[in-house]
């Protein structure tokens, strides 16, 4: 079986991989550095369970191929919190309670940081087509919008957490 | 889900990836962003033993200006590099409209434009712009390089004119003309990153009030994506209107052959596509002109 050498940075910090080259960059990711914060949902590239940024932009780790990840700058959510401390999106996903079972967040947060650093002042008509590819099987999806609307320093809509 | 053992293989070059192509046969395929390759080799719908990579050839993504108003834009460039364009969005906006409609943000940032064409889906929301817009593609093979209108281009069901070891460089858009007016609908029943049942492109060209020229082209109705000629020819000559936006939306609905799957029946997209024809025509009319 064919192999490949890597070289990339993940969240800052450079790595070497030896890895199969079928291998896909979240099996590089979660088989090949234990990084197991990034999830495998459907496997092809609908759910968002995945989501990293690759050279600061989204992708589906499922979808990219190992094979041509060298080189690449890779940010997963175990990037996020710097000095152990939560980033403040995911500070405010804690607080606005926008996670339930917890397998979609980190796509989430993932997808949320890219609309944030395109849109810091996002309108709620850009977070929803942001974060469209990003399925929550268990509907947490009013709370996710309140989490990412304080972000874009804008008021809570709907539902917060403890209403009935 | 995991994929089958492949050789991957990164061409620094088109003419290298032809050349792979050629001496591979059936047991390669070609890739780029992956979004549409990969998940198919997952589920071994495809089993290709090599994977020929242009993913990384330079300037394969550009996107440039052409002399005559137009533009090119390299087969690399990604859904999301068109849809932000400011080039794009100057000189084909319709394109750049579409290119930002389809599937999802992450999607878009990884799939590049010809391979969506190259994958010859019928759903496709770039290709009935391109039909619209009356594009081209250029193409690289053991022959040479040759030109092929996008019209030409999707033969049939996930078939194209792409012939052994081919590769599409390029998609050429010519300069819509003056004062043209421009839709692109995308008609998804359930969620907003479904393909769509009917992704329609309109572009229409009115010089008083009567529409001189009218393009459209339709996705996710028929086996292919498909130009709406009849429906273009009686809007033609005639003032664009309720009555003429009725008859051309009884023509597209009469002259397709939609496919029947569990998106939706063929009575319900002929349906569906009769209804939107109609309402993005009407919504043309009703604007006050846009370049």
């Amino acid at each position: 079986m064919e192999r490949v050498a890597l070289a990339l940075t993940v969240n800052g910090r450079a790595v070497r991989v030896e890895v199969p080259a079928h291998w896909t960059l979240l099996e590089v990711l979660r088989d090949g550095l234990d990084l197991l914060g990034t999830k495998e949902g459907c496997g092809e590239g609908s759910c968002g369970a995945c989501t990293v940024l690759v050279d600061g932009r989204l992708a589906r780790a499922c979808l990219a191929l190992a094979a041509r990840a060298g080189g690449a700058a890779v940010e997963t959510v175990e990037g996020l919190a710097a000095e152990g401390r939560l980033a403040p999106l995911q500070d405010a996903f804690v607080r606005h309670g926008a996670i339930q079972c917890g397998f979609c967040t980190p796509g989430l947060l993932m997808t949320a940081t890219a609309l944030l650093a395109d849109h810091p002042r996002a309108t709620d008509e850009e977070i929803r087509e942001f974060l469209s590819g990003n399925f929550c099987r268990c509907g947490g999806y009013t709370l996710i919008m309140n989490a990412v609307r304080e972000l874009a320093g804008r008021p809570a809509g709907g539902a917060e957490r403890g209403d009935a | 889900m995991i994929l089958r053992p492949f050789q991957y293989v990164e061409c620094a070059t088109v003419a290298d990836a032809v050349e792979a192509l050629v001496a591979h046969g059936e047991a390669a395929r070609l890739v780029a962003g992956g979004t549409a390759l990969v998940p198919l080799m997952k589920h071994q719908v495809l089993r290709p033993d090599i994977l020929v990579s242009v993913a990384r050839v330079p300037g394969l993504g550009a996107i440039e200006p052409l002399g005559d108003g137009g533009l090119r834009v390299g087969a690399l460039a990604t859904h999301a590099d068109i849809a932000h364009s400011p080039l794009v969005r100057e000189r084909a906006p319709l394109l750049a409209e579409a290119c930002g409609r389809v599937a999802s943000p992450a999607i878009r940032a990884m799939g590049t434009l010809g391979g969506n064409l190259c994958y010859g889906e019928s759903a496709s929301d770039p290709s009935p712009a391109l039909l619209a817009l009356r594009a081209r593609v250029r193409l690289t093979g053991p022959g040479g390089e040759r030109a092929v209108p996008v019209v030409d281009f999707f033969t049939g069901f996930y078939e194209t004119a792409l012939g052994e070891g081919e590769v599409l460089t390029a998609v050429e858009v010519p300069p819509s003309p003056a004062g043209a007016r421009w839709r692109y609908l995308k008609w998804t029943p359930r969620a907003r990153e479904d393909k769509a049942l009917v992704g329609l492109a309109a572009v229409v060209a009115l010089a008083d009030g009567m529409c001189v020229s009218a393009r459209l082209g339709v996705g996710g109705v028929a086996a292919s994506p498909v130009a709406l000629t009849h429906a273009a020819a009686a809007l033609e000559g005639s003032a664009l209107d309720q009555s003429s936006a009725e008859r051309a939306a009884e023509a597209a609905a009469a002259e397709v052959e939609p496919v029947d799957d569990l998106q939706g029946s063929a009575g319900y997209r002929r349906d569906m596509l009769r209804v939107w024809t109609r309402r993005v025509l009407t919504g043309l009319a009703a604007e006050s002109g846009r370049a």
